[in-house]
């Protein structure tokens, strides 16, 4: 009764990565935390690509999805996986920092974290349940500001790139995001730097998925990813080194 | 030949059936028994739907309902038209529909400074589910009542006006009564598709507890947290979509049987 309903539900979360050639694979299948997609896709153009929230590629490697590597922006989560042997041991290759993203025109003038607790300012962040969300609270309690900012949040989106959407069409005053997704709407955005002493550690971390057939292409791409040339196109997008 | 092709028709009738049926059932079979997946989160998705539902089919259908039954009794030019252009978002993709709101009545969107003038911010707010449900759900149900008032006898509503009823008399004693059961139809399906609207309300009014997050978007947020939780919403919402789905069926069937006494009354009183 169980087999049937997991197979139809690994088929279904297998077609966005599967892709609809049909041909010999090339390059490997990866599934990456939405905010690795501009420097995954630079480093491996011929790699395919699966970007989304961590949780939910945890869940599509859980339920077979068939991908060669996993990349999420929290370690814990791999760490999950591969205590279940779903995945390899996972490596650390880059770290992150959050940061504040305004519209360009600032309707609700944030200039400083502090500013996100003033009533009436239209605050986006992640759900509580996916890292970008998380690493909000955190950096939010640190700095003691958690009660009356989280009151002015409008939305919780799935994952980080929602959240900086959102800012970037003028729809909300602010939103706490990666550094790393500012960047792909640096035009429509401006930045506010939350203090270092409220930054929580954000790693990223990678891991090969261990469901037969484990292809030589996902030990290949994490080699580049946490060599020279995985360390050059990280940094260029703006990821800080492990 | 002529069994082997039925025989083929079958199959492909069956296979159809089976792969339709089969995620349906296995959401079901999934749902975790007892209530504790019943937490917070599901009841206020639950209260946040029913809500936004109630408001957003209270505007389609007095909105719709005129509508649709000047559409249907008119002849007028460019009519062939203004049933096309009222099909539109039946067509288009629900995210395609947020964008769209939100670039239409968001904040930076066309109509973003008039509305904030009238201290309107729509996105992010009920307002905002509630405006993307009567976005999706609209054409659906002016479609099938232009199609419940078409099939209403235009003699009888020339009759009633030759006895002397106004136009409002007219549409509100006759062909009200008489295309009910297609307008009750079509209300079904179109609260079934606002219920299940999930595109649409992601973009244009996010996702947050209590307050925007609807039973779909519930589902989607906690499909990784917590698969019980989503599994036994969609079950609930499984539920809650056949009973409407029947109700569509059903209803137009026993208005049906009523109005076929009628006609055949009519009938004999002609003869």
């Amino acid at each position: 009764m169980r087999a049937g309903p997991a197979a139809l539900a690994a088929l279904a979360l297998a077609a966005p990565v599967a892709g609809c050639g049909g041909g010999e694979p090339r390059g490997a299948t990866v599934l990456a935390a939405s905010s690795l997609a501009g420097a995954f896709t630079a480093l491996a153009p011929d790699a395919r690509m699966s970007f989304a929230g961590s949780d939910r590629l945890a869940f599509q490697v859980e339920q077979g999805a068939p991908a060669d590597v996993i990349a999420t922006a929290d370690p814990a989560i791999l760490r999950r996986l591969a205590g279940r042997g779903l995945v390899g041991p996972p490596r650390v290759f880059a770290r992150n920092r959050l940061v504040v993203v305004v519209p360009r025109a600032n309707p609700a003038g944030v200039r400083t974290v502090g500013d996100l607790a003033r009533p009436g300012v239209a605050v986006v962040v992640g759900d509580p349940g996916v890292p970008v969300g998380a690493y909000a609270r955190e950096a939010l309690r640190r700095l003691g500001i958690a009660g009356p900012v989280l009151a002015n949040v409008v939305s919780e989106e799935t994952d980080a790139a929602a959240v900086a959407a959102k800012v970037a069409l003028g729809e909300a005053d602010a939103g706490i995001v990666y550094r790393t997704d500012a960047r792909p709407v640096a035009a429509r955005v401006r930045v506010v730097p939350v203090p270092a002493r409220a930054q929580p550690q954000i790693a990223y971390a990678a891991a090969v998925v261990t469901r037969p057939p484990v292809r030589p292409d996902g030990e290949a791409f994490l080699r580049r990813l946490t060599g020279p040339e995985g360390r050059a196109v990280l940094r260029r997008h703006g990821f800080a080194a492990p | 030949m002529r069994h082997l092709f039925s025989a083929v028709a079958a199959a492909c009738l069956a296979a159809l059936l089976a792969f339709l049926l089969l995620p349906v059932a296995a959401v079901l079979i999934r749902v975790p028994p007892g209530s504790a997946w019943w937490g917070e989160v599901a009841l206020d998705a639950l209260r946040v739907t029913l809500l936004t539902s109630l408001v957003a089919n209270l505007v389609f259908l007095l909105l719709g309902t005129p509508a649709a039954y000047l559409v249907a009794t008119r002849r007028f030019r460019g009519r062939a038209l203004v049933v096309t252009l009222l099909e539109v978002p039946l067509v288009l993709p629900p995210a395609v529909a947020g964008i769209g709101l939100l670039v239409a009545f968001g904040r930076a969107g066309i109509l973003g400074g008039e509305l904030s003038a009238l201290g309107l911010e729509i996105p992010f707010t009920r307002l905002a589910v509630v405006l993307a449900v009567v976005f999706v759900a609209a054409p659906l149900y002016v479609r099938q009542a232009v199609a419940a008032f078409e099939a209403v006898d235009a003699e009888v509503l020339a009759a009633a006006r030759t006895l002397g009823a106004g136009p409002f008399r007219v549409f509100r004693r006759v062909a009200l009564p008489m295309a009910a059961g297609g307008l009750a139809a079509g209300w079904a399906l179109a609260f079934a598709r606002g219920i299940g609207e999930f595109g649409a309300t992601i973009i244009f009014a996010g996702s947050l507890q209590g307050v925007t997050q609807t039973l779909p978007l519930a589902i989607y947020a906690q499909f990784e947290q917590d698969l019980d939780t989503a599994l036994a919403i969609g079950g609930l919402l499984i539920a809650f979509s056949l009973l409407l789905l029947f109700t569509a069926k059903m209803v137009p069937g026993w208005t049906r049987l009523r109005s076929t006494s009628t006609s055949t009354s009519r009938a004999g009183t002609s003869a």
